[in-house]
């Protein structure tokens, strides 16, 4: 068998689904390698394709893939060929590796390291490193798929780097043991597909997860020589064969092969190591453990790595980079794919053993004060509702208002803002001024009793996909993430949440875990998306490379989740341990765990069968889980104390009418199981208010109270409403007095006043509710005769008034043409013109200096004039002279302004205004410092300053010009 | 879970108190909960970090705090109140002041992070000297009390192990011969001994006098006793003689008549307080001798400037007594941080039961204001409504109504304006003690008064702390300092003292309804509403009408 270990994958794709399903099922995305030609595989019934392999698949097998990838599910498949084209499709093939566990993943990357086909004993031999001296070996793959990783005992003696020491026996086991369930996982998934002699992963997880230059393997891996030597001349390979001392050959694929076998030979790479100059290990071992990029010169390398160089231990990779070849990275660390393979799911230890009572009891508690918060928020918002942004959401100052009503966080706030939204409690009201305001299912479920609603509550929570934790937050664009607003779905947001508490399940009742044991077994069954908190968790110091973790984490975390990665970004990165985090936290506050530990009634709520996820099976967990908490839950009482200091102690949660009445009737001063309320005269005045008698007061404290009424508060009922409503309000739009009641009541007796609606205040006084005009009109055509009053009380002397406008400007006339214009602007027009004039032909002595010689395109550039006043008329002066600017260096143009301003003459300069555009103006210069020329500007007949430095030239002007 | 306390999230605790385990459970909660009102049916304790350290201080840790909390609570304890006494209580002694060889003060932690973060405080900068090494630093010994006032601020308190000096010593017995401390002043002296410094608060009557004998026979050292005036000092003195082995040659009194300076001297905060061209002249007294103790009597009305003195004496073993630790200022936490911690409390109406002061009886008494009064009052200036509606004459007839149906009985009229009093003291024939009249008349005529030769007297705010009247069993408060809650509580404390034949006190509050008067007199009764004193209201209508309310 020749070592044909690249052949796999640059195979012909002859597309042969010999079972003939259709041909084109997957038009567009056949290019799928892993059907690469077998190694000389020709046996009959061996599936050679995923498809041809789906097919031997029995029905059940085929239903857990689906289960497992139900993106593969929508369209359904047309037939199993389609299938397998769909299950080798890149996004799903991301999605599936981005959902395996940490060691299904890692055995998934092993497998993208290792040849095509591979055995399965390759494959275990890649994750427990060579074996110890003793032990031999994994027995040689019988079909001999590919000689990597020289199945034979090969007693490595180690590496003259000794670094990473092989594995230890219990770990090895661990892994042995634990592998026939990874491949069992990746074949489930049809990740990889093939017998046990030849597993294949198929082409795009391998492409996925296999080393480029530009995304290095997880593994820490690089190129195999074949990959890295492909752009070599054949002349430096000889030197490399040369080196190493192999045969010559001029086949550079041969060359490469040769290489790479003498890497692979344990023996023989120790002997060529120990040969290696000082300090060329620690160089290998920098690049060991990936990634296997180094960056030096690879012209002048230090002597060390010149030496790797010359023995092809590093190769070039560019310039100024080397790489550390897969086969001599494999030989440093003993043959092992992964620094620490992970094979089994992190415990979920220690736990905090707490009596299971206390933790149902304190769970109960906190479902109490769950309820009793949403109930504050939403009778907060009921009357008071915040405005809703115009981009969506609550603003930042109405939430830290809420905080402050609730007396939590802002962050505990907005989840309890959101919880109410997701519950369907709260809702934007769709008004012009759009405001938040409960809704009607709110009222349904104020009715509910207490268990229930907590039911409602966390049956809302579980599912939703928005993360009150990321409020306060910026997304992408840097913009304030708000409470109720946009952006605040995360899809993984329910999944995880669902773990977490499933991981709580598994302990046993009472027992808690701290949240980072939890994230360190949520990380292991889902890695991704975690890369670098796994790499610093797992690995041991040392083990972050020369070119710094975050290459490797970023670069990965692009390469498997595309879509995830943009995501995590703007929230920093490690989306999955920040919702199970917040998991956490929201389960506490909602009592469905207490102290950390879940309750019984929060296991109750996870009971279902995992494989059918549908509403009717939560709801039943939900109203189990509400039985469960129900006698838990204190009683509502029907009493109050009440106490000569004026206050009143509901020592447990009230019935709600009660509840309801108290809080109108006194000013709440402590929450919590019992309730203290003050009534001050302010209370009890807004008790009147709402429509009660001192009486109904009285009745009410009488029968709610177990105790005799004290008698300050009876005091205080009756003194303020002796003096409610002394005094009374109303609105009227006019009033109609007269000394005369007798008058009066005629009037009121009168039917045809009926329209004025009036009504008698006082013997001597009406009030109507038509306005002053009307009811003088009124009762005018009643034949009285009414005088209106003013706000003084004054008769009010009516006359019809004439009508003014505001002032106002009589309209100019508009004549034709422009106005003539008078002796100034004439004056000021012919300076102008003749000073333009002056500019553009005023004899100059000529200049002398370099920068004086012909000049071509000035006359482009003179042409406008603008940045002047207008009609300065320079611009039409310099296109009449043809004539160019004036040139000088700068010294003379300095030289010639100092003179100037000395003695008091005119120059002739070119300029170049703010906008580029050049022009000819005469200036008298009377003062130059600091690189600006204040003159007299002729042309624009007033005192300028001019930047030195715009000035492109200056003459004196001819001895006979004005 | 059928506890008497219910924990509310506010860290205010409830204690129901006819709970059959509410004995137990007040107990329990009392070494760390500060009790804020005691009415009839359920008190109210506070959970405050001050109190937390001061259980830390005392020997109690988080785990006995957590469980005093669950054992007695009636519903579950939230988690978070848990945590947060737990990190609360842990950061108690993080921080010590310590008595170094050769540095002296010093302040030292085992948490460096912490000494570095006060250490940036500009509050604390000025407050310290060297640093000796990474985690003790020099403390100025002048600074001692201003910077653990600073540090508990911030959030750490420091635990002072630096210790008390013994101050000279002075041979100092109590003359237990045909009385004995009462069992709540022994405790308090033991509380406030064991704690090192602080407060002791009884209800007046209580007798906090002996308290402070007890401390002194304690500590048998040299004392100075600050009293609030002249009259106080002399009774001080009086008690002093007659309870303790001390005699009238060993007690002197510092005050603006004289300056003595003996072993036990009793100085007015008057006399200290007096400033002269911008310096306390008076301050070398607290120099003068070498002090072991030093007792603040009604130590809620501390002046400022004494504050500012006590936080020099923080070497000096401090006792404070009180009635009422409500400040309308405020500053109870600075007297508990300059003084020391609450060491001793009993609710007023605990030591009623007992036996040691008289029952009181509380009767607001509410006087409608005539029509012409009503009218006079609307347009009164808003400054002068108060006083306007304090002194009507409507309430002048109803109080000369209340002393005459009170008639043979020991009766103290007190008011707060000078010419309502001595408009009173006219009609009723008494005489009337304000500020000018002089210290000899005024204890002639307190001994006419308590012989029973006078049964009348009005009396302004210069009695409000410190007579001693043991027969007045009838008080009538006509007016008062605005709404000030511990000014009522005193002057209730007026008629508290038992009486020989268990007659219980009449206290009346005479209140013009619907006016500010009205809504001072109920802020006022706030703090013995509080303690348990139910009022009653009466009109005075009725009360004039029937003889029998």
């Amino acid at each position: 068998m020749p070592p044909d270990t690249g052949h796999g994958d640059s195979g012909p794709r002859d597309r042969l689904p010999r079972g003939g399903g259709p041909r084109d099922g997957g038009h567009g995305d056949r290019s799928r390698g892993d059907r690469g030609r077998g190694d000389g595989d020709r046996r009959r019934g061996v599936p050679r394709t995923l498809a041809e392999e789906l097919r031997t698949r029995p029905d059940d097998a085929l239903a857990a893939l689906l289960r497992a990838r139900p993106d593969l599910l929508s369209p359904v498949p047309n037939d199993l060929t389609q299938l397998a084209t769909r299950a080798g499709t890149r996004a799903s093939v991301v999605r599936a590796v981005e959902r395996l566990d940490r060691f299904a993943q890692q055995t998934a990357e092993a497998l993208a390291v290792a040849p095509d086909p591979c055995s399965y004993e390759t494959l275990r031999d890649l994750l427990t490193g060579d074996a110890g001296p003793e032990e031999p070996g994994a027995p040689g793959a019988p079909k001999g798929a590919g000689p990597t990783s020289a199945p034979g005992p090969t007693p490595a003696p180690a590496p003259a780097s000794g670094i990473g020491a092989p594995l230890g026996a219990e770990e090895r086991a661990a892994v042995v043991a634990e592998l026939p369930r990874a491949v069992a996982t990746l074949r489930e998934q049809a990740l990889v597909w093939g017998g046990d002699d030849r597993l294949r992963l198929v082409r795009t997880a391998r492409e996925l997860l296999a080393p480029s230059p530009t995304s290095p393997s997880p593994t820490g891996l690089g190129p195999t020589v074949q990959e890295a030597t492909s752009g070599m001349s054949p002349g430096r390979l000889q030197e490399l064969l040369a080196a190493a001392g192999e045969s010559p050959t001029h086949d550079p694929v041969t060359a490469a092969t040769a290489l790479a076998e003498l890497f692979r030979d344990r023996a023989r790479m120790a002997a060529l190591l120990d040969g290696a100059p000082e300090g060329a290990a620690a160089v290998l071992a920098k690049l060991t453990w990936g990634p296997p990029y180094g960056e030096t010169s690879v012209a002048s390398p230090t002597p060390p790595v010149g030496w790797l160089l010359d023995h092809g231990l590093l190769l070039p990779s560019g310039p100024r980079n080397v790489v550390l070849p897969r086969e001599v990275a494999l030989h440093l660390r003993h043959g092992r794919a992964h620094r620490a393979p992970e094979p089994l799911a992190p415990e979920l230890s220690p736990t905090i053993a707490h009596d299971p009572q206390v933790v149902d009891n304190t769970a109960a508690g906190q479902t109490f004060t769950a309820l009793a918060t949403v109930e504050e928020l939403l009778g907060q918002w009921e009357t008071a509702g915040p405005p809703v942004l115009r981009a969506g959401g609550l603003s930042v100052r109405d939430l830290k208002r809420t905080a402050v009503v609730l007396d939590v966080s802002e962050p505990v706030a907005a989840f309890w803002i959101e919880l109410a939204h997701a519950a369907g409690l709260v809702a934007a009201d769709g008004q012009t001024d759009e405001r938040y305001a409960p809704t009607p299912a709110y009222d349904d479920w104020l009715r509910l009793p207490a268990e229930e609603r907590w039911a409602r509550l966390t049956a809302a929570w579980l599912p939703a996909t928005r993360t009150p934790g990321l409020v306060g937050g910026r997304d992408s664009r840097g913009r304030t993430l708000a409470a109720l607003g946009p952006e605040l779905d995360r899809s993984p947001a329910p999944e995880v949440r669902r773990r977490v508490l499933e991981l709580l399940a598994t302990l046993p009742h009472g027992a808690a875990a701290a949240p980072d044991v939890l994230l360190a077994r949520l990380r292991w069954e889902r890695p991704h998306g975690h890369r670098g908190a796994t790499a610093s968790a797992a690995a041991t110091p040392g083990a972050v490379s020369s070119s710094g973790p975050a290459y490797g984490a970023t670069a990965s975390a692009a390469a498997y989740a595309p879509g995830g990665a943009a995501e995590a970004a703007p929230t920093g990165g490690d989306l999955r341990s920040r919702l199970a985090r917040w998991a956490v936290a929201e389960a506490e506050m909602l009592g469905v765990t207490g102290r950390g530990a879940l309750s019984a009634h929060g296991r109750a709520l996870l009971e279902r069968h995992p494989d059918e996820p549908t509403a009717a099976g939560s709801e039943l967990a939900s109203a189990q889980a509400a039985r469960l908490l129900a006698p838990l839950l204190p009683e509502p009482l029907d009493h109050v104390l009440l106490q000569a200091d004026l206050t009143a102690v509901a020592p447990g949660p009230l019935e709600r009418p009660l509840a309801a009445t108290l809080g109108i009737l006194a000013d709440v001063e402590s929450k919590g199981g019992a309730t203290v309320y003050r009534f001050t005269p302010e209370s009890v005045r807004r008790a009147l208010d709402a429509g009660r008698t001192a009486d109904d007061v009285h009745t009410f404290l009488t029968a709610h109270s177990r105790t005799p009424v004290p008698q300050p508060l009876a005091y205080l009922v009756d003194d303020v409403a002796r003096k409610h409503g002394r005094l009374r309000i109303g609105a009227a739009s006019a009033y109609l007095r007269c000394d005369d009641d007798a008058l009066l009541a005629e009037i009121l007796a009168d039917r045809r006043s009926a329209g004025l609606r009036l009504r008698r205040l006082a013997p001597t006084v009406l009030a109507a509710q038509a306005p002053p005009d009307t009811l003088l009109e009124g009762l005018r055509a009643m034949g009285y005769a009414p005088a209106a009053e003013s706000a003084e009380g004054d008769v009010l002397v009516s006359r019809p008034e004439a009508q003014r406008t505001p002032p106002r400007k009589p309209p100019a006339p508009v004549p034709e043409g422009p106005p003539v214009p008078d002796a100034t602007l004439l004056g000021a027009a012919v300076r102008a013109i003749r000073a333009g004039d002056l500019a553009a032909t005023a004899p100059h002595k000529p200049t002398a200096g370099a920068g004086a010689g012909p000049e071509t395109a000035p006359g482009s550039r003179t042409g406008t004039g603008t940045g002047t006043k207008a009609g300065s008329g320079a611009g039409s002066g310099s296109a009449a002279s043809g004539d160019r600017l004036p040139r000088t260096t700068s010294a003379d143009t300095l030289a010639t302004m100092q003179a100037a301003a000395l003695t008091g003459s005119n120059v002739w300069i070119g300029y170049v205004n703010a906008n580029g555009a050049a022009t000819q103006r005469v200036i008298a210069p009377v003062r130059v410092e600091g690189g600006f020329v204040t003159a007299y500007d002729h042309t624009a007949d007033e005192v300028r300053t001019y930047p030195l430095h715009r000035i492109t030239g200056a003459a004196e002007l001819a001895e006979d010009a004005p | 879970m059928n506890g008497p306390l219910i924990v509310q999230s506010d860290k205010t605790l409830l204690l129901e108190v006819d709970h059959e385990q509410a004995d137990a459970c007040r107990r329990a909660i009392a070494p760390f909960a500060e009790l804020e009102r005691a009415p009839e049916h359920i008190h109210t304790y506070r959970v405050t970090p001050l109190g937390l350290w001061n259980a830390r201080a005392a020997g109690h840790d988080a785990e006995q705090v957590v469980d005093a909390l669950v054992a007695y609570s009636r519903y579950p304890v939230p988690h978070a109140l848990l945590v947060d006494v737990a990190e609360t209580m842990a950061r108690y002694g993080r921080l010590r002041l310590l008595k170094h060889p050769t540095h002296g003060l010093v302040l030292e932690t085992s948490d460096r992070p912490i000494l570095e973060e006060i250490l940036r405080s500009k509050k604390v900068q000025p407050l310290v000297g060297a640093r000796i090494d990474p985690e003790t630093v020099v403390v100025h010994p002048s600074e001692r009390g201003q910077i653990k006032q600073t540090l508990l601020k911030l959030g750490w308190p420091a635990e002072d192990l630096a210790g008390y000096v013994d101050g000279e010593a002075h041979p100092i017995e109590l003359h237990e011969d045909g009385w004995a401390l009462r069992p709540y002043q022994t405790q308090a002296v033991e509380g406030f001994w064991h704690g090192g410094s602080g407060v002791v608060v009884l209800p007046c009557g209580a007798g906090k006098t002996l308290v402070g004998a007890g401390a002194m026979a304690t500590a048998k050292s040299t004392t100075l006793i600050l009293v609030t005036n002249t009259v106080s000092a002399r009774q001080w003195k009086h008690e002093l003689v007659r309870r303790t082995s001390l005699t009238e040659d060993e007690i002197g009194e510092y005050s603006g008549t004289r300056k003595e300076i003996r072993p036990v001297t009793i100085a007015t905060y008057q006399v200290l307080t007096t400033k002269r061209k911008g310096i306390y002249p008076h301050l070398e007294l607290f120099d003068s001798r070498d002090w072991g103790l030093i007792v603040y009597d009604e130590v809620h009305l501390l002046p400022a400037p004494v504050f500012k003195f006590t936080a020099d004496l923080q070497a000096r073993r401090r006792l404070g007594l009180t009635a009422t630790l409500v400040r309308e200022d405020g500053r109870e936490s600075d007297v508990f941080s300059l003084i020391g911690p609450k060491r001793f409390d009993a609710p007023w109406k605990e030591i009623e039961a007992q036996g040691y002061i008289a029952p009181a009886d509380c009767v607001e008494v509410r006087v409608n204001l005539t029509e012409t009064e009503r009218l006079a009052y609307a347009t009164a200036e808003t400054e002068e409504k108060y006083r306007y509606c304090a002194t009507t004459d409507s309430k002048r007839r109803i109080t000369e109504a209340l002393v005459a149906r009170h008639k043979g009985q020991q009766t103290l009229v007190i008011g707060q304006y000078i010419d309502q009093l001595d408009e009173l003291g006219e009609h009723l024939d008494a005489p009337v003690i304000k500020g000018e009249t002089t210290n000899a008349q005024r204890e002639k005529l307190f001994e006419a008064f308590r012989q029973g030769e006078l049964s009348v007297l009005v009396v302004s705010k210069v009695a409000n702390f410190s007579v001693d009247l043991p027969e007045a069993t009838v008080a009538i408060q006509v007016s008062g300092t605005f709404g000030s809650r511990q000014e009522e509580a005193q002057r209730l404390g007026r008629v508290l003292r038992p009486k020989a034949d268990g007659h219980p006190a009449v206290f009346y509050s005479v209140v013009a309804r619907d006016t500010i008067d009205q809504d001072f007199a109920a802020h006022r009764q706030r703090f013995l509403a509080e303690q348990g004193y139910a009022y009653r209201i009466v009109d005075a209508s009725e009360l004039l009408a029937d003889e029998d309310v």
